[in-house]
Order: structure tokens, then C-alpha cells, then sequence
């Protein structure tokens, strides 16, 4: 039954990375400039016609895109990512620098983030209409409408420039020794922009979904026969959960997209600054490089909160409806 | 046992209930009869100290000689804990759809009297059999269970607790007939074997006429008449229950 289900989650997960490259790939195309002209970087604008056509046949960019696509499907299938066009060194090796920081980031906020969420949730959620309750709405509305960038800058300002505690940009000081707390000082900024914008709007789901639990006909019966309150408690915050992690499934991809802001903005050297780099230098295979790494970060992460929740969830672990 | 004394119950400036006059004597099995909307649920609600925040209360609810509408919600707490199980209409939403049985009949019956699980499971055993479930119901999520069942599990929870007041909420609108008949005979059993005062909510003279000795019928939150079940019956007074009694054949 679980292999079953592992199976066919993993054949989906696969499913969606071909979606992905497939569209990704002709979307690149479709962008304005030429993809030769990345080779020469800054000195793009003194090539000649001649040694741009070079180039060009060269990297087979002239061959139908479709081709192309195969090409590189193959390839990449293989595990190869091909060749930074302005780099020149290989994709997998520039991956490979960069992973562990996004990996540091985002594991660091989720963390935060979940943690967080569900503390303020459960208490909001349980005590409906304290003033944790009202106070979280508002709280999370507030800090979900602000701009990560923005809140981003604002930090700079604050304890960059003005207190001059906290080290304005990067993920690592060029002179430090790469220790932990070289890493640390750097990490706080980026990683509380994400909490501070994300941690509100997931508390509040949980929230209101503890509220609906607690107004289920179970509840009722539990409480007019004298079931322990502890015990309610524990059967509403485990069954709100599950709707909660759906919303975390659903939130990644774009958690990942907001991550890319936040990385560029504090020059964090991850995933997402690369990717920013990669669309405005026009280096398109390391451009795909970096969006199918960020594809196969998504997937993993459904996959175990979908483990999770199989885990949690016994009508979905014995077929029943839902 | 408990007497209800000009109950009346009001939410945002309408009456639910208005005056009802009513007594559960100790050891019998009264049934409240009435349409639904008549004000029977929210009845039960106010014995039980559980009626919605916004809701104005004036009467008495005299449980061995004090006004539970005047208790703490603490001491309802224990009251509920101690004296009343209750019994809800819909039985295959009574239970947590996550949690097993086993987890949750003890819940609502060893642990509330204070039992370890192994005492738990040694006198739950005896009862299931009992009431003719087999013991794996306990490995079982609800879910995977008949409504059928999950009331005769919640009934098995009463036998196992002997409450001093059972309260059944329209037990039985959810089974079907055989079930039903089958249900009526185990709280008429719990009755006989262990004494429990029960008062039935039903909408079902049948029932009534099957299982009560005492009776009240309400209309539209007041109580029009009451009495035991063969007086009501061969004498009804009030046109409502005469035409109760009218339709019923």
C-alpha cells in the first residue's frame, strides 16, 4: 500500500520537472537578445556579425529549439548540466557552491516559520476571541501586505547602516574564516525578512482551522461527556494540522519565488541569486540549471509533507473518502 | 431526579424556549417529545450547562437540590464528568476521525471514571461482547465503522460509566428500523439492569410508546403536556398531542 503510494508520488514528481524544463526552455527562448551574445559577457557589444554567427553554429543555437530541448533533455538526464556560457566552468560545479547556502536559508526559515506558526496559531485558535485571537489577525495581515524587499531594506537601514551590528549583504565575510558565527551574522537578516512575512499569513491558516475543528460535532460530544480538555486539545490541533500542512504543499512554490528577492537583495549566494544572475547575463544553461535544481527542491519538500500528512492521516492511509 | 423549572431560553431576541416545566424522576425513562425546532436540543443544552455564549437563561434546573443554570463552569464540568453521559444524535460524527476507537471509548468511559487501561479493556471487553461488537473495534478508525455500530459503541461507553442520568439525544434518527428497535431494547436494558434515569429526545412516538414511561410533549418551545406515557396516551388533553397521537396510525 505505501510502496504504491510512494511510487505514484514519485512518477508525479517527475511528471512536474518535465513540465517545468519543457516550459521553461521555450519561455527562455521566447526572451529578447541573443543568447550568443552572453559569451562575451561585457564585451558583447564589440563582437562582429561574423564572430557572432561563429558562435552561434558553434553551440548549435541555430538548430530549431525543439532540438535543442532533446539535446539537452538528454543530457541533463544523464546528470549533465552542460556548460556555464559565462562561466565556461560546469553548471553542477556552480550548483554545487551555491546549494548548501539555499539549503541553510531555507531550512533555516522554515524551521522559524513553522515552528512559530503553529505556536501562535494553536493559542490564537483555542482561545477564540481573546485578544491573541484579534491580535493575530491583524498581525498577520499587517505583516503579510509588507514587501519582503521592502522590510529587507528597511533592516539594512536599521541594523546595518545605523546600528552597524549586523553585516549588510552576502553569506559570508571575504576576510572571515567561514566559521558558524561568520555564518550566523550573515544568515539573521535574510532569514528573518522570510519569518517576518510568512510567519503571520501560516499562524492565521492554522488558526482558523483550529477554529472550525473545535466547532466539529465531535468536539461537542467529547466536551458534554466530560472528555479531559488535554485530550480534545490534542484530537483538534492534529486534525487542524492537516489542512494547515496542505497550505504549507501549496505555498512552497511560491515560498521558493519570494526566497529569490530576498536572496538578491542581501546578496545571499544561493539558488536564487544565481538564478537572477543567470536571466541577466543570458546564460541559459546555467538558467536551467539553477530552475530544475529549484524544481527538484519543491518536489522533495511535497513529497515529505505529503508523507507527512499520510503519516497523520488515517482516512487517506486506509483509502477511505477525502 | 431533576427538575426543570420556567426554563426559558433566549438567543439575540428570540425565544427558544419559554417556561417549560418539566421533572425526570430517578430510575424511569422519560422521553421529551416534539417536532424538530420545538426546543428540545437546545433543552438538553441548557442541563447540561452548554448553551452558546449568547444565549439568556432565566429558570431553574434543579439537580439534587441546586440550580446547575447557577453553576460554575467548572462544576458543570465535573457534573458532566460524573453524573450525565450523553448520547448525541449522530453518531458517526461523534467520534475524532483521526484517533482509534479503542483511544476514544476510553476516553469517554474508563478514564472518566478514573480506570487504568488494562481495567479499561478488560471491562470494555465483557460489555462489547455484551452488546454483540466484536473487540476489534478498537483497532478501528470510525470511519471504518456502520452508524450502527458507533452508537452501540457509544451506548457501550454508558454501560461501562453507569451514569446517574443518561441523556439520548435523538439516538436513533440515524439508524435504520431494525437498528432502531435494536437500540430502544439496549436503553430499556440499561434501565432494568443498571437503574440509569434516562431521558429520551425523539421525535418517534413509536419509540415513546416503546421505551418511556413518562412523558412531555413540547411545541414550539413550550411544554403543552405532560404525564406518563399511558395516561398521555389514552387521555391526550392538548390538540398537538392529539394530533401526534392522530398520525401515528
Amino acid at each position: 500500500m505505501i510502496s504504491k503510494w510512494v511510487g505514484k508520488r514519485m512518477v508525479m514528481g517527475i511528471v512536474v520537472l518535465f513540465i517545468v524544463s519543457f516550459l521553461s526552455f521555450f519561455i527562455m527562448q521566447a526572451a529578447p537578445g541573443d543568447p550568443a551574445a552572453a559569451f562575451y559577457g561585457g564585451n558583447a557589444q564589440t563582437l562582429t556579425a561574423a564572430e557572432k554567427e561563429r558562435i552561434t553554429r558553434a553551440y548549435a543555437l541555430d538548430r530549431p529549439v525543439a532540438q535543442q530541448y532533446i539535446a539537452w533533455l538528454g543530457e541533463t538526464v544523464k546528470g549533465n548540466l552542460g556548460t556555464s556560457s559565462k562561466e565556461g566552468r560546469p553548471v553542477s560545479e556552480i550548483i554545487m557552491e551555491r546549494l548548501p547556502n539555499t539549503l541553510l536559508l531555507f531550512s533555516v526559515t522554515m524551521f522559524f516559520i513553522i515552528i512559530g506558526s503553529i505556536w501562535l496559531g494553536t493559542v490564537a485558535g483555542m482561545r477564540e476571541g481573546s485578544i491573541w485571537d484579534k491580535g493575530l489577525s491583524t498581525f498577520s495581515i499587517a505583516t503579510s501586505s509588507i514587501p519582503a524587499f521592502w522590510l529587507g531594506i528597511l533592516f539594512i537601514y536599521f541594523f546595518a547602516v545605523s546600528l552597524g551590528i549586523l553585516p549588510s549583504s552576502g553569506s559570508g565575510d571575504v576576510e572571515g574564516n567561514g566559521g558558524v558565527i561568520d555564518k550566523i551574522s550573515h544568515l539573521i537578516m535574510p532569514a528573518s525578512v522570510l519569518i517576518v512575512t510568512h510567519v503571520g499569513i501560516y499562524a492565521r491558516f492554522l488558526q482558523e482551522s483550529i477554529k472550525i475543528e473545535n466547532s466539529q460535532y465531535y468536539v461537542k460530544v467529547a466536551r458534554a461527556n466530560g472528555v479531559t480538555e488535554s485530550s480534545i486539545r490534542k484530537g483538534v490541533v492534529r486534525n487542524a494540522s492537516i489542512p494547515y500542512l496542505n497550505y504549507i504543499a501549496m505555498t512552497i512554490p511560491s515560498f521558493f519565488g519570494g526566497s529569490i528577492i530576498v536572496e538578491s537583495l542581501f546578496a545571499w549566494s544561493g539558488i536564487g541569486q544565481l538564478t537572477v544572475k543567470a536571466v541577466t547575463t543570458k546564460d541559459f544553461p546555467l538558467l536551467m540549471g539553477s530552475i530544475m535544481v529549484t524544481g527538484i527542491l519543491v518536489v522533495i519538500t511535497l513529497f515529505i509533507v505529503d508523507l507527512i500528512m499520510y503519516a497523520m492521516d488515517p482516512k487517506m492511509r486506509k483509502g477511505g473518502a477525502r | 431526579m431533576i427538575e426543570v423549572r420556567d426554563l426559558t431560553i433566549n438567543i439575540e431576541g428570540k425565544h427558544i424556549t419559554q417556561h417549560v416545566d418539566f421533572t425526570i424522576p430517578r430510575g424511569r425513562i422519560t422521553s421529551l417529545i416534539g417536532e424538530s425546532g420545538s426546543g428540545k436540543s437546545m433543552t438538553v443544552s441548557a442541563l447540561l450547562g452548554m448553551l452558546p455564549v449568547d444565549a439568556k437563561v432565566s429558570g431553574y434546573v434543579m439537580y439534587e437540590g441546586r440550580n446547575v443554570l447557577d453553576a460554575s463552569d467548572q462544576e458543570m464540568e465535573s457534573v458532566r464528568k460524573q453524573d450525565v453521559f450523553t448520547i448525541f444524535q449522530d453518531a458517526s460524527n461523534s467520534f475524532n476521525p483521526s484517533v482509534k476507537m479503542g483511544r476514544q471509548l476510553y476516553a469517554f468511559s474508563g478514564e472518566r471514571v478514573g480506570d487504568t487501561i488494562d481495567v479499561f479493556n478488560e471491562k470494555m471487553k465483557l460489555i462489547l461482547d455484551q452488546l454483540g461488537l466484536a473487540w476489534d473495534v478498537v483497532e478501528q478508525y470510525p470511519f471504518q465503522l456502520s452508524g450502527g455500530m458507533l452508537q452501540r459503541c457509544m451506548i457501550a461507553c454508558a454501560f461501562y460509566v453507569e451514569p446517574a442520568l443518561l441523556i439520548a439525544d435523538e439516538p436513533t434518527s440515524a439508524l435504520d428500523m431494525v437498528l432502531q428497535k435494536e437500540f430502544i431494547q439496549l436503553l430499556i436494558r440499561l434501565n432494568e439492569e443498571r437503574n440509569t434515569t434516562i431521558l429520551l429526545i425523539t421525535h418517534d412516538l413509536d419509540i415513546v410508546a416503546e421505551a418511556a414511561h413518562e412523558m412531555a410533549v413540547m411545541q414550539q418551545g413550550t411544554i403543552v403536556e405532560t404525564g406518563t406515557v399511558e395516561t398521555v396516551f389514552s387521555n391526550p388533553h392538548h390538540a398537538y398531542t392529539k394530533r401526534l397521537l392522530e398520525s401515528r396510525f
